[in-house]
């Protein structure tokens, strides 16, 4: 139960809204954040929570591309398919993780440690071609770069590889 | 929804000026003018969501085309609806929604009724030029009696929105995004809802449809018939459609009767009730102790001898007369007229006497008119609205759906006195909607009141007018109401004495004030004290006579109201007059030609107890089942045992009616004609669907053919041959028309009450009921009506019983913990009556230390039920008990 | 190559700057809203603001002065500005970079438009994704309300001013107004009907105005500058300002470049951005995000300015300038761009939901040479249907990679189509056949 592992969260996020409805997507976060997916029975108590349905917190939580009804990989591995990466590759990457992972876009890895998805822009139209991997952007990829990224996630779990504070071009000229 | 109050504006339609009151949306403006906009999306019960974009026009300075459905008119706007760029938008939009759809018409519910066909066949061409791959949903499992086909969808969100805007229940959810929307429950879920088929029939497409009826028809081959549902007070207009003699579906129109268009599980759901294969369909007369196929001549030639001959021997005051509430006025009123003049008694009653009475007698006493000075429109646009003791989704959904509407439409202030927590389930909560919720014991409703009427007397609420008009009256109810501390009422309550206040002004303020009153007053002891309290509350703010202010008793049966309006209880005649009415008396006498009796009436109670006593000999039993449905503790079955002549009329063979010496089969609402008259007082043509079932016959054909084998004929050619005679006893009746003008306040009984008649029971009114001491592991199990049964018919109706079919033990969440029980388990309930073993069901909205049990499936738990009947009303009491519980492992 | 004084970008220009409240404060950071907060009048500012010229950045350009200036004078109860952070039209991502290295400057800028309407309450709606600038927010914030620029009594002025991070959760329509505003209730991101308008009922019914990250990270300049200042920059009187222009695809250095309005593509594209990638030409670009038509080599020469773009076809937009090579086949992109909206359509209106879907479909039979020359006419025929008759604009938007592309290399389409003839493969796909 969400409400008693994360009773001050939950109060917390509550409190700043005047309309308890409007704290449906931090709590479908915050399920989401527990056990990787939204369950049904975390759909419930938060209906509870909020005074809502069930049905009211399925539709909404169906409608956002980014809430998980069912479970995914370990590393969720999401590749900007939109023009602007495609212009620079981003097809190229979705086959070079293909080939390394032996997955399609939609599928997991045998191990679950890798879901693919192909996915519309995510605002790195200048780092072209990118992909986020759970919270974290890698840009200006190159199947080196990949590689090693991948190397990471599998030995430690993340990857120093990932973007900071975002700014392109940087201001001294330098590039990754 | 436009006031008519306001203003009005003028534009042009296609270049005709037309005034309408502002804030009318295009698309109304246009219909008015008898040009119809095609629209998909648009409703006129709902808000606009504007998204088929269907209803495209062109608006005069306006450079993109407008939706009619979303654009209020404006003055002086210029709206053009027949242009080559408005058709051409139509055809445009009509195209995008066919891309999608699976165009499979020959198998589809809908077909010949459906929006999307009629537009296409004014639109479209026949050829498409969608060639690509259609949309596909998997098929899915929705519910036992609705229906999905989302293929068809054209999500239009009109069933979302009206689940949600309407009904409250916000059971269906547009779930995924873009053309893959579909309209699904919960997951994978089936659909838990109230079931009021309002998805189905207001879905314009044939995307949701309902399975009683699945594949069985085509639209053209249904006879319809519009006729009055019968399983609550409500009096919803129901039209039913029948292909051969056979029931398909039940549905309502929008716009149509009180309901207006809107109906619950029981109204949409429950209609098969009638063609169950139990139905008695011969005369039965016992023989040698068993009861066996007669004709109708022999069962009537029976029972008339044998009445005759107990007239003789005992006279008229040794026979008694039950009806059931739910036959039609004619066979109400022929009942009472064959018993006070063919038989020659008074002692008569109905179903009526269970709750109805209490509200009736209330009105009368205070008001002068036994009916409600107010119509649903009032509680439409009441300010605000006092529930008290109704649980008003489950026992009149209609009504409750009027207050959904005040509250959520128009804003109003709710309170609500209910024996309710409030909770979010499949079921909409009234109390979900209030602003100030009293949580209230089942026998603590007088309390509560109390506490509220001593509010307003406390801080000087009491409308000026009043309090010099009245000074006794409120003198004398400020001195009473001393008599009770506001610790008392709070610790007997568990209320408090600020929310008391804080309602008390709330209540003070509303212009239009409405209270409505159900079950868990009229039906407990006190109920008519209570009653007349809350009258007093109206009176004490200034309000019982103001426009749009009053108090209504919500009926139980469908026709309560009829029941006691045509006299067929002991303490009146048609009117209702008062047995001792001289005037009233005079005037029927000159019609019936006859002489009223002038023995006292008898209540069912004294029916009862007098047939125990062998002072009642006979007795006819129309539509009520004592012994089915009393518990043992009235001894019904011992009474009517010693009976010499027991006639059941009736649809089934009920516990009763096995025991009666003659049977005669009944038809039942689907197959007379007559009228019901529902709570609010509105009388309502029922009109013949199909045949009777096998040889049944209306009520009333059976006693007019009784009176004349008895030799005092009552004879009608038909029910509107009663309906005129009924008029001539009670000038105007059933001439109300289409929106009936209630009756206003008597101001002579008013002045007469408030003078000295309020007196007589003034302290004995206003005496606290002592609260109900909970021991250890007592409880308070309430008999409570719930919304998918309403009686004996609808525990025979095969849709309803697919949504309920046996009894179960609602109970809070909190007892059940401690009781360590779950949902689904077995738990015994037991008091010093007995023990009943039952399933278990957790829900929120049950008080802690309450629990519900279905009362149409009480069987032998209603044994458990305390039994009292009141002194002074006769009223009996058969709803509470006091039970301990025990976990069955 | 010229240089522009940077305004929005000048802080993250100088190297070592971190974005801290410290950093921030340091280079000047907060002094409009000491000047402004308890010393200028609300509506004051309002007219500094109009008087500045500022418009929109989030894709409209709608004057931001004369936005406030609709909420509602008397009106009693709570109002609310909600910072539009949802940057989903690709080729757009430059509020990302003003959130995640100078958040204060947001938050300044949003405190003031706060004073400015009356609101005692900001949410900031940002894109799901962006996981890392709404932790960059929140910790800002965190300073902000410490250092009390944020909470109660700011700066001793009386005045309450609470600002919230709230996470969007993937749905590019959220970035519009009215569904970012249903979205924040926590319901699906459906665009409402207007009227009526969000500045008199907006979140929760209530007055509300809706600005983007860039349009609010402007104010504290314009409140210390002056209006006239602000007025002086980029191409007055109508476009006035500078705008952080995104430059992605084939360019050599592609990245977020603040240059005055009025300057010409041709300079953004060859000086800014280092001109094209390779020797191949430039054969289009799209000026403004995909939402807007694209333009050929023939308009390197039009202003970056809203009325040019406008004049030229097209539209400044959100600022996503996206630059494609000779080679690039038009009619693939154009159906890139249509799966995008395809993908991202609501589906509350049926022109836009069932059209998108129809269009994809006709566009990747062409691509994948299964077209025929019907289809042309077809595309054109759902583009104008779809065009002007949904809730929101993004019924105009999805019809623009297509019909732009049509206009301009027309001949492309023939050519797949043709070459489906030639390989006589006219037929009805298989049904079901996934693409
Ligand atoms: C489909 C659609 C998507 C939009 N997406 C964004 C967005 O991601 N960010 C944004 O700031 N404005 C977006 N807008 C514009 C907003 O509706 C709104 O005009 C803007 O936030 C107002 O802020 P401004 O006046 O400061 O530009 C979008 C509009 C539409 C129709
Ligand atoms: S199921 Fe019917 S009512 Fe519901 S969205 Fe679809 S077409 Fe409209
Ligand atoms: S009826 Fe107007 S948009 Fe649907």
């Amino acid at each position: 139960m969400l409400q008693t592992t994360h009773k001050a969260e939950i109060d917390d996020i509550l409190s700043r809204y005047p309309v308890r409805r409007s704290a449906l997507l931090p709590l479908l976060y915050l399920a989401q954040r527990e056990q990787g997916y939204i369950t049904e029975s975390a759909m419930q108590e938060i209906a509870g929570i909020l005074k809502l349905t069930p049905p009211q917190v399925y539709e909404t939580a169906t409608f956002y591309t980014m809430l998980n009804l069912k479970p995914v990989g370990r590393f969720h591995i999401q590749v900007c398919k939109s023009l602007m990466c495609a212009l620079v590759g981003s097809d190229t990457l979705i086959g070079w993780i293909g080939r390394k992972l032996g997955i399609k876009p939609g599928e997991t890895t045998a191990d679950k440690l890798f879901t693919l998805s192909a996915v519309e822009c995510l605002a790195a139209c200048g780092t072209a071609p990118m992909m986020q991997i759970n919270d974290d952007y890698y840009e200006r990829l190159t199947e080196d770069k990949l590689d090693r990224i991948l190397a990471d996630l599998r030995q430690t779990g993340a990857s120093a590889l990932k973007t900071g504070p975002f700014m392109w071009p940087e201001p001294n000229g330098t590039r990754q | 929804m436009p006031d008519p109050t306001t203003e009005t504006v003028r534009l042009t339609i296609d270049g005709t000026t037309v005034a309408v009151p502002k804030g009318t949306l295009v698309i109304e403006a246009a219909r008015r003018m008898g040009v119809m906009i095609p629209h998909f999306c648009y409703h006129p019960k709902l808000k606009p969501d504007a998204n088929c974009r269907m209803c495209l026009v062109e608006v005069e300075k306006m450079p993109k085309l407008q939706t009619a459905c979303s654009t209020p008119v404006a003055e002086g706007m210029a709206v053009r609806t027949a242009t080559t760029v408005v058709d051409d938008a139509h055809k445009s939009v009509l195209e995008f929604i066919l891309a999608n759809h699976p165009l499979d018409c020959p198998v589809c519910d809908q077909g010949g009724k459906c929006d999307l066909q009629d537009f296409s066949h004014q639109y479209t061409p026949t050829t498409s030029r969608f060639t690509e791959t259609k949309r596909i949903f998997q098929k899915e499992y929705f519910s036992p009696l609705i229906e999905t086909q989302m293929n068809r969808c054209v999500q239009c969100l009109r069933c979302v929105r009206y689940c949600d805007e309407i009904m409250d229940v916000k059971a269906l959810a547009p779930v995924g995004r873009g053309t893959m929307t579909e309209i699904k429950h919960f997951a994978a879920h089936q659909l838990d809802c109230e079931f009021c088929g309002g998805c189905i029939q207001i879905c314009p497409v044939g995307a949701i449809t309902s399975r009683l009826s699945m594949y069985e028809y085509r639209p053209w081959m249904l006879k319809r018939a519009d006729t009055i549902c019968t399983f609550c007070g409500d009096g919803c207009r129901i039209t039913v459609q029948t292909k051969g003699n056979e029931l398909i579906e039940v549905n309502s129109a929008h716009g149509a009767g009180r309901n207006n268009g809107d109906l619950c599980a029981r109204g949409f759901f429950g209609f098969h009730a009638t063609s169950h294969p139990d139905r008695l369909t011969h005369p039965l007369i016992r023989r040698n102790g068993a009861l066996v196929e007669a004709t109708w001549e022999d069962a009537l030639e029976y029972v008339a001898e044998q009445a005759t001959r107990l007239k003789l021997a005992h006279g008229p005051d040794a026979f008694g007369g039950l009806i059931s509430s739910r036959c039609t006025n004619e066979d109400l009123y022929v009942f009472q007229k064959f018993m006070r003049l063919v038989i020659g008694t008074n002692r008569i009653d109905s179903s009526a006497r269970y709750g109805q009475v209490n509200g009736v007698q209330a009105l009368r006493r205070v008001q002068g008119t036994h009916r409600w000075t107010i119509a649903f429109e009032d509680i439409v646009t009441a300010d605000a609205l006092l529930l008290v003791g109704t649980n008003i989704t489950e026992t009149s959904p209609i009504t409750g759906l009027k207050v959904k509407e005040a509250v959520k439409k128009r804003q109003a202030t709710l309170v609500t006195m209910e024996t309710l927590q409030p909770a979010v389930d499949t079921l909409s909560n009234i109390v979900n909607l209030a602003a100030q919720h009293f949580p209230t014991h089942p026998t603590q409703f007088g309390n509560t009141v109390i506490g509220l009427i001593k509010a307003v007397i406390a801080h000087n609420l009491v409308d000026a007018t009043i309090a010099q008009q009245a000074p006794a009256f409120v003198q004398r109810l400020t001195a009473t109401l001393q008599a009770s501390s506001w610790e008392a009422l709070e610790s007997a309550t568990g209320q408090t004495r600020s929310q008391w206040t804080e309602t008390a002004q709330t209540l003070a303020a509303a212009k239009r004030l409405v209270i409505l009153v159900g079950n868990g007053v009229l039906r407990q002891p006190g109920g008519q004290g209570t009653t007349t309290n809350l009258l007093d509350l109206l009176i004490l703010l200034g309000k019982l006579d103001q426009p749009g202010c009053g108090l209504g008793p919500l009926a139980e049966e469908n026709n309560d109201q009829g029941a006691v309006e045509m006299g067929a209880v002991a303490e009146f005649f048609p009117g209702p007059a008062p047995l001792n009415d001289q005037v009233v008396r005079e005037r029927i006498a000159a019609v019936w030609r006859e002489e009223l009796p002038r023995t006292p009436g008898a209540s069912l109670t004294n029916m009862l107890a007098a047939a125990n006593k062998s002072t009642i000999k006979m007795l006819f039993v129309v539509g009520e089942n004592p012994v089915g449905t009393l518990p043992a503790a009235a001894q019904a079955k011992e009474a009517l045992a010693k009976l010499e002549l027991l006639v059941c009329q009736e649809l089934f063979l009920t516990e009763t009616a096995a025991m009666a010496h003659v049977v005669l089969p009944a038809c039942s609402y689907m197959e007379k004609n007559g009228t019901f008259t529902n709570s609010e007082g509105h009388v309502q043509a029922v009109r013949q669907a199909i045949d009777p079932v096998g040889d049944s016959r209306p009520d009333w054909e059976m006693f007019s053919a009784l009176s004349v084998l008895m030799g005092s004929p009552l004879e009608y050619g038909d029910a509107r041959e009663i309906l005129k005679e009924i008029r001539s006893v009670i000038p105007g009746y059933g001439l109300l028309g289409p929106t009936p003008t209630p009756p206003k306040v008597d101001h002579t009984t008013l002045t007469r009450y408030l003078t000295e008649g309020f007196a007589a029971d003034v302290t004995a009114r206003y005496a606290l009921t002592p609260p109900s001491r909970r021991g250890d592991n007592q409880f308070t199990l309430m008999f409570v009506q719930t919304l998918f049964h309403s009686g004996k018919l609808s525990t025979r109706s095969k849709g309803l019983l697919q949504l309920q079919q046996e009894g179960f033990l609602s109970i809070n969440p909190e007892d059940a913990t401690r009781l360590g029980l779950t949902d689904g388990g077995q738990v015994r309930i037991s008091n010093a009556r007995g023990t009943v073993t039952t399933t278990v069901k957790v829900r929120e909205r049950v008080p802690v230390g309450v629990l519900w049990f279905p009362e149409h499936f009480d069987g032998e738990a209603k044994q458990l039920a305390d039994w009292t009947i009141d002194p002074q009303t006769q009223i009996p009491y058969f709803k509470l008990a006091h039970v301990s519980l025990a976990k069955v492992s | 190559m010229a240089n522009y004084e940077p305004i929005l970008l000048k802080n993250m220009l100088q190297p070592g700057y971190t974005g801290s409240l410290a950093d921030y404060e340091r280079a000047g950071g907060y002094q409009a809203l000491r000047k402004v907060l308890g010393k200028v009048s609300p509506s004051d500012v309002t007219a500094v603001v109009m008087k500045s010229g500022l418009r929109g950045r989030g894709g409209a350009g709608f004057p931001t002065g004369v936005k406030w200036g609709f909420l509602p004078k008397d009106y009693q109860g709570p109002r609310y500005l909600c910072c539009n952070a949802d940057e989903s039209e690709p080729g757009t991502f430059k509020d990302r970079q003003l959130i995640e290295r100078d958040p204060h400057q947001l938050i300044e800028g949003i405190l003031i438009a706060c004073y400015a309407i009356g609101a005692a309450s900001a949410y900031i709606y940002i894109r799901g994704e962006f996981v890392l600038g709404a932790k960059i927010l929140e910790q800002a914030i965190g300073e902000a309300r410490a250092a009390g620029y944020v909470g109660k009594n700011i700066l001793g002025s009386n005045s309450t001013i609470d600002v919230w991070v709230h996470r969007g959760a993937g749905a590019y329509i959220c970035g519009e107004e009215t569904a970012l505003l249903e979205s924040l209730e926590g319901k699906r991101g459906l665009p409402r009907v207007k009227p009526p308008f969000p500045a008199t009922h907006g979140l929760y019914d209530k007055p509300t105005v809706v600005n983007n990250v860039e349009t609010l990270a402007n104010l504290p300049h314009i409140m210390t500058r002056g209006a006239e200042w602000f007025a002086s920059i980029g191409s007055p009187p109508k476009s006035t300002g500078t705008r952080v222009f995104c430059v992605s695809g084939h360019v050599a250095r592609p990245g977020n470049y603040e240059v005055p309005m009025g300057i010409t593509f041709r300079e953004l594209i060859y000086e800014q951005a280092g001109g094209m990638r390779s020797d191949k030409k430039l054969k289009a670009f799209i000026p403004g995000g995909a939402s807007a038509p694209f333009l050929t080599p023939d308009h390197l020469d039009v202003k970056l300015d809203f009325e040019s773009v406008a004049q030229a076809g097209s539209m400044l937009g959100s600022g996503g300038v996206t630059v494609m090579e000779e080679g690039t086949d038009m009619v693939w992109a154009a159906l890139r761009l249509m799966e995008f909206f395809y993908h991202e359509s609501c589906g509350k209106c049926s022109p836009c939901r069932e059209g998108s879907s129809w269009l994809v479909q006709i566009m990747r039979r062409i691509v994948n040479k299964r077209g025929q020359m019907s289809d042309l006419e077809t595309l054109t025929d759902l583009c104008k249907n779809i065009a002007g008759r949904t809730v929101c604009a993004f019924g105009d938007a999805e019809v623009s990679p297509i019909m732009s592309t049509l206009k301009h290399w027309r001949h492309e389409y023939v050519t797949l189509i043709h070459a489906a003839e030639t390989a006589n493969l006219i037929r009805p796909e298989p049904a079901g056949a996934k693409h």
